[in-house]
């Protein structure tokens, strides 16, 4: 596959896992945000995990996307015999501040000397610095600073599994730093996450001296957490006497760490930092961010696309629960199966569509599927993946979320503006979304329904309600168009981007 | 006899003074000597009339003694009469004791180390995950407790906290209690396909019911399933369990089994048969009375369940469900 190639750019798009090769919220905003600035030349570095994990680009590049290029960070070449590495050194300097970077993050990730250290890690991991991979995997000093902290910190026995860790979680900031040092350059750095995208942008950003925005939609943090609680491949190598049951296991601690010293890092970097909405900014304060830089730029869609598909909907509500989104454990598909159960119970000709792509995560795609069959719902309930969204909205009688986490979800948005009401968790602005943020917003009335997470019944009762109420269903519609029309309109988004952008543009070196 | 005395000395000592005043002596020796002899002559009232009240209401002693003095030396002659009158009418009338309305008591020694529910036991825990007040950092190391106790008592703790206010908490909760399901789930799966692939009536289709109703039973009994869901793996359990007794009709464990089925799905006469078959087939008793107890109690049979608690109360073996036969058995 040819990429665009450019020698320079406006803004450099830096995108972890998202546009152009996996489809949902995200990088439907990506694409959005591309396409409103034309004037705008974008260069975009994909960051992925490994190349077999993504298949086609799931979007056509935009005409002002001049350079693409994609790397993936668990790549590793199996077969590859190493050479037998050389014995090095590490200047004192250096190793002095890699101890005392990771002193920081044991005691006080505030503690200026070692940010200080931090920073200066950072410099020399880049091509020519003095901290080069080999030697700190190789470096005689590297090797007695881990046996050190093993003896020290660590809390599970097997110092295999600890050399392994360590070396694994820190391997992908070499390639960052060569990815940075090699990107063509551009005006303004753009990140839409935090970790390793985030960090990738925070090196460019010290490196090149030009700013660093990040427009956080879910907090990478907090989902990576997620991920890392549920993980079944990090080891507990502790026994019964060893274990505190208290305490989360050593290995699974230290890569929640490493994620929280990479978004602190980014958050250093950036500014402006930008969040959806309220509670999100809040917790980007409480994970590091300096309140100052931050402010809330809510999602908006375009209004033209999805308007005339009001004239084609039913009168009375199809009675058709459709979750769009891709099938992710965050989207908890399978709360939404569950409740299917209950809402046929009770409807026995409503239907469940779940309409998203299934091959980011095939175990879990499988789990929803098997649970579908041991439920007796399998022949009401289909996976339709990807569709397009303007083909299922008059179909369709509610959008479903039933996400254990998410930001300010388009797809509830694009079913107000074709006048489909929505039930969702109580998952990030979503209550803000449906019962509206100030009084003006109340006052449309509730555009649908908010429930707890995990909760199937709930799910499934408030489903029902609507379904079976057409004037209820048919006044959340109204509040839902209404509400999408006053306050989350892509019009409204552009322009808060368009200053965005000339700001960071409009900046000197700093 | 001594105030009888005292009296006739206070009304000599008075009523001279009186026949001065009233003979219309202008003198002010006159005038300060009745004012002499009529303080004396309150102060013996006073004396007087205090001891001739009830007890009770002579207390506190001198500003009582000044009421009386006061009443006597401010209107002379009725004032005395008042006294007089107050006296006898005092003890005429029904005595009323009042208590006081704060009685004042020492304080209890509270020794913290008693205290029930300390610790992370489930009381303790529930309220402790659910206290939003204490650190986030302590609830999550309470909850990651949760990951190494038994579903049946973490699935409602970890429920709880699906609402909490702190994401962290939700999603580790949410966390546990997935992955809890999750394992069930699988095996209901895999079983599930095992059972389809076996041939019909054959005895490892058999075993496969078994051990799918064991599954659908496991979601139930770690209240892993809510609801309607609740009813569809109780429905599925006892369509398993009915396989698998087809296989081996003198299992007491499936009859017990197949009564704890169609308990909760409302069938409680054919729940009372199956227990009762568990019973005939070899079961203890200890084993079965409770749940036969608990049909007589759906069934308003209030004098089976007295019986069947009276026979409970021979054995020691039950030490959970004491209370309820010490209950029943005083009742």
């Amino acid at each position: 596959m040819n990429f665009p190639r450019a020698k320079e750019a406006d803004i450099a798009l830096l995108l972890e896992g998202t546009f152009p090769y996996v489809s949902g919220g995200v990088s439907s905003w990506v694409n959005q945000i591309i396409r409103a600035f034309p004037e705008l030349r974008f260069a975009i570095v994909f960051l992925g995990s490994r190349r077999e994990d993504y298949g086609a680009q799931k979007y056509d590049l935009p005409d002002n996307v001049v350079h693409l290029e994609a790397h993936y960070l668990y790549d590793f070449d199996h077969t590859q015999t190493l050479p037998k590495p050389d014995e090095r050194t590490l200047e004192a300097g250096v190793s002095g501040d890699l101890a005392k970077a990771h002193d920081m993050f044991k005691r006080d990730c505030a503690d200026p000397a070692g940010k200080a250290a931090l920073h200066n890690m950072c410099k020399e991991i880049m091509p020519g610095g003095k901290l080069p991979a080999e030697s700190f995997l190789y470096g005689t000093q590297s090797w007695d600073l881990l046996c050190e902290r093993y003896r020290k910190y660590c809390t599970d026995p097997s110092f295999v599994d600890y050399f392994w860790t360590v070396r694994i979680m820190h391997a992908p900031l070499w390639q960052l730093a060569k990815i940075a040092h090699e990107l063509i350059p551009a005006r303004a750095y753009h990140s839409v996450s935090t970790g390793y995208a985030g960090f990738l942008g925070a090196l460019l950003q010290q490196t090149h001296k030009r700013p660093l925005i990040l427009s956080e939609h879910g907090i990478y943090t907090k989902e990576r957490k997620i991920d890392l609680f549920k993980s079944e491949w990090i080891r507990d190598n502790r026994n019964i006497f060893q274990r505190d049951p208290t305490e989360l296991s050593y290995f699974r601690q230290t890569w929640i760490s490493f994620f929280e010293w990479m978004g602190r890092f980014c958050y250093d970097a950036a500014d402006p930092i930008i969040a959806l909405y309220e509670n999100n900014r809040l917790r980007q304060v409480a994970d590091g961010a300096a309140s100052e830089r931050t402010f809330n730029i809510p999602n908006g869609i375009s209004l033209q696309r999805f308007a005339p598909l009001r004239k084609l909907r039913p009168e009375n509500p199809p009675p058709v629960l459709c979750l769009i989104g891709r099938v992710v454990p965050i989207k908890d598909v399978k709360t939404f199966i569950r409740a299917m159960r209950r809402v046929l119970n009770q409807l026995p000709e409503a239907k469940g569509w779940i309409a998203g792509p299934e091959d980011e995560d095939l175990a879990y795609a499988n789990d929803c599927r098997n649970l579908a069959e041991s439920l007796g719902v399998a022949d009401r309930v289909k996976f339709l993946g990807f569709q397009k969204v303007e083909d299922l909205m008059p179909k369709i009688g509610l959008t479903i979320l039933s996400s254990i986490s998410e930001a300010l979800p388009l797809v509830i948005l694009e079913g107000y503006a074709a006048g489909v009401p929505t039930v969702s968790t109580d998952v990030g602005s979503c209550r803000q979304l449906i019962e509206g943020l100030d009084e003006e917003d109340q006052a449309f009335g509730h555009s649908g329904a908010v429930v707890n997470i995990a909760d199937p019944q709930a799910l499934a009762d408030a489903a029902i309600g609507l379904l079976t109420d057409p004037i209820a269903w048919h006044s959340a519609s109204r509040a839902g168009i209404a509400r999408v029309e006053r306050y989350y309109t892509d019009d409204l988004m552009f322009g808060h981007y368009r200053r965005v952008y000339e700001t960071a543009l409009a900046a000197k070196d700093s | 006899m001594l105030h009888l005395q005292l009296g006739i000395f206070a009304l000599m000592l008075e009523a001279p003074s009186w026949v001065s005043a009233l003979l219309g002596s202008n003198d002010d020796g006159a005038l300060l000597l009745f004012l002499l002899a009529h303080s004396i002559t309150s102060v013996l009232v006073s004396a007087i009339a205090i001891n001739l009240l009830p007890k009770h209401l002579a207390k506190p002693r001198l500003p009582v003694l000044i009421l009386i003095f006061g009443t006597s030396y401010a209107i002379p002659v009725i004032g005395i009469l008042i006294i007089i009158g107050g006296i006898f009418l005092l003890h005429a009338l029904p005595q009323i004791h009042r208590a006081d309305a704060f009685e004042a008591i020492e304080l209890p020694e509270i020794d913290v180390h008693q205290r029930p529910g300390v610790g992370f036991r489930q009381a303790g825990m529930r309220s402790f995950l659910s206290n939003t007040k204490a650190p986030v950092a302590t609830r999550l190391r309470a909850l990651i407790a949760l990951q190494n106790v038994s579903g049946r008592v973490a699935s409602p703790l970890l429920r709880d906290v699906l609402s909490d206010s702190s994401e962290d908490i939700r999603l580790l909760a949410y966390g546990i209690l997935d992955n809890k399901e999750k394992h069930i789930n699988n095996a209901i799966h895999t079983e599930a396909q095992n059972f389809s692939q076996a041939s019909e009536g054959s005895p490892e289709q058999a075993e496969t019911a078994r051990r799918l109703a064991d599954l659908y039973w496991e979601l139930v009994y770690q209240e892993l399933v809510l609801g309607d869901l609740r009813l569809h793996a109780l429905q599925q359990s006892l369509h398993f369990t009915r396989i698998s007794l087809a296989g081996s009709p003198d299992d007491a464990g499936l009859h017990l089994r197949l009564g704890r089925l169609l308990q909760p799905l409302g069938e409680t006469h054919l729940a009372h048969a199956a227990y009762n078959q568990a019973l005939a087939l070899g079961l203890p008793k200890t084993r079965i009375l409770p749940y036969l107890a608990e049909v007589a109690f759906d069934l308003g049979d209030f004098r089976t369940v007295h019986r069947l608690m009276h026979e409970l109360g021979d054995w020691q073996s039950l030490p959970r469900l004491q209370p309820v036969i010490r209950y029943w058995n005083e009742a």
